[in-house]
């Protein structure tokens, strides 16, 4: 089965793996204009296309309007091709990425990214994978405060865990070390995922934002 | 020439299959109500439509064509100008239906769009015409001479045309948008009751303004007690709007007048207003010229038009597109 993933929210580099063709255009400042050019170079050695069963795609969350194109050009693609789409959430990638290190063992994972505006995307997933917290957008702080009612330490990676190192190790979380692969998003992982799940109709993919637009904000703090 | 075009420069997804002068489909998803409890379109709201309700509205488009990418000559896609959020998800899109298909992709100015509605049937406008284009996002007049462009002899230094008559609506508390919400007070009221400037009368050039007008209409609401301003709202309306397509028409005239232009064509949104195709009608009558009015859902932004405008540019053929961005 061969597959294309892609991903708005961390860098990351194509790769092969097992049975799986899997191919990631990550994200640059030059996103808009190279991801559709880095995916016809990828799917080149496929045949193109026509040599593709699944469309993965990460799902954020991420920046907005990453993932709009991410999400909008798997849309495309696959309703042209009238091919299935696997939607992967960015954190469960993460987190799974995080369970194949010797120090996961049976302790939870926490998958954490940037989110900007000193905030934290967040979700926590267990030893066999199963999701403890959906994806949030959070402070570190209150992150930290959640952390702390754990009854046990989670090993947590991701460009949060990174940025957010010393709030969450105070928690009690054990954050991997800096260089460690599994601070990205791997596209291998996105493509595991996609295909043990659920193929869906294009149409029906929708990026996971977490922050309500900023309209939003205003009428609430207007009504309020 | 089978043409797909896609549009999403503002608050309205399209999708439009046209053959030559005739349109196949043309499917307009509004997010009017959307944007509605926010009075105006935000960006983001936009963006976040546009993404769920593109592939469904090009895929009616397709089956109200009876077609396939397949059996497509071309897409097009509104590159610009526009929201750049709303754009993308449209560029994006269309980039990869046609790359998917290996088709050949045209990348259209929104603004020759509207001029391009007129080319549609029914009875298509030949150039050279004279086009004057007014909606919440536009207010220009552009000089037709040849299908594949227009000119900018004027257009407008603040607001649109379509926004002067939200920001209006807003003031007279009334609903978004606001253009016929106006009008529809307008039309128990005095155009007269009040004098409110049309602005850049005595400047010379084509240019619009409209800023100066909304905050003429503020002072006139202040200097008004509630009771007052109740009763007076429906020649507030009237007035306010009177000034709004006096300003249109009198550079439309002033135009007519510096040009040889065989007809006129009014596009956008505002063109829906009776009032201001009433002026238009009187003007073009009494000069002997052709009033091209082409139908409400050409008016408005679709993607028909994005189609129609395409047929007249150079495609860009397979891989040229890929690193297309969109142009705000
Ligand atoms: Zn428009």
């Amino acid at each position: 089965m061969a597959l294309v993933r892609f991903d708005a929210s961390e860098s990351s580099t194509g790769q092969l793996s097992g049975r799986s063709r899997s191919v990631a255009a990550g994200q640059h400042p030059r996103h808009a204009t190279d991801l559709l050019e880095e995916l016809e170079t990828v799917v080149q050695p496929v045949g193109g296309w026509p040599g593709i069963d699944l469309i993965a795609v990460g799902v954020g969350p991420g920046s907005f309007t990453g993932l709009r194109i991410c999400v909008a050009t798997a849309r495309a693609l696959a309703q042209a091709l009238d091919k299935p789409v696997g939607p992967v959430g960015t954190l469960a990638a993460l987190a799974r990425g995080i369970g194949e290190q010797s120090e996961a063992e049976a302790r939870p994972r926490l998958a954490v990214l940037d989110a900007r505006r000193g905030e934290a995307f967040a979700a926590l997933h267990g030893p066999n994978g199963e999701e403890l917290w959906p994806p949030l957008v959070t402070s570190p702080a209150k992150l930290a405060e959640r952390l702390a009612t754990l009854p046990e330490a989670p090993l947590a990676a991701g460009s949060g865990a990174l940025r957010f190192r010393d709030e969450l190790e105070a928690a009690g979380a054990e954050v991997l070390p800096d260089a460690e692969p599994a601070h990205r998003v791997s596209a291998r992982h996105v493509c595991v995922l996609a295909e043990a799940g659920r193929p869906a109709r294009p149409e029906s993919i929708e990026p996971i934002y977490l922050r309500p637009p900023d309209a939003e904000l205003w009428l609430e703090r207007d009504t309020h | 020439m089978r043409i797909l075009g896609i549009e999403t420069s503002c608050d309205d997804t399209c999708a439009a299959v046209t053959d030559g002068p005739r349109i196949r489909s043309n499917v307009i998803s509004s997010q009017a109500a959307a944007h509605a409890r926010y009075g105006g379109v935000v960006p983001e709201v936009a963006s976040r439509h546009h993404l769920e309700l593109i592939n469904p509205v090009v895929g009616a488009a397709l089956s109200e064509a009876g077609a396939e990418l397949g059996d497509l000559d071309a897409l097009a896609v509104t590159r610009g100008p526009g929201l750049i959020g709303a754009l993308l998800v449209g560029v994006t899109t269309a980039k990869a239906l046609a790359a998917a298909t290996r088709k050949p992709l045209i990348g259209v100015d929104h603004l020759h769009g509207h001029v391009a509605a007129n080319f549609l049937d029914p009875a298509p406008l030949e150039p050279p015409f004279l086009c004057l284009i007014a909606s919440g996002g536009h207010t220009l007049l552009a000089g037709v001479a040849r299908p594949e462009g227009f000119e900018v002899l004027g257009q407008t230094l603040d607001d649109a045309a379509g926004e002067a008559l939200d920001k209006g609506a807003r003031l007279l508390g009334l609903g978004y948008p606001g253009g016929p919400a106006i009008e529809r007070l307008a039309a128990d009221g005095d155009p007269d009751a009040f004098d409110f400037p049309v602005a850049m009368a005595r400047e010379p050039g084509l240019d619009f303004s409209f800023s100066g007008l909304k905050t003429a209409l503020l002072y006139a609401t202040r200097r008004l007690d509630a009771g007052e301003l109740e009763r007076r709202r429906a020649d507030l309306a009237a007035s306010y709007q009177a000034a709004v397509v006096g300003q249109l028409v009198a550079k439309l005239e002033r135009a007519l007048e510096a040009g040889e232009w065989g007809a006129v064509a009014l596009g956008g949104g505002v063109a829906a207003n009776a009032a201001l195709r009433e002026r238009v009608g009187e003007l073009c009558g009494e000069r002997g010229l052709r009033l091209k009015l082409v139908p409400a859902e050409l008016c408005t932004d679709n993607a028909a038009m994005i189609a129609s405008a395409a047929r007249f540019l150079e495609p860009a053929p397979y891989p040229e597109y890929l690193s297309w961005d969109a142009m705000a």
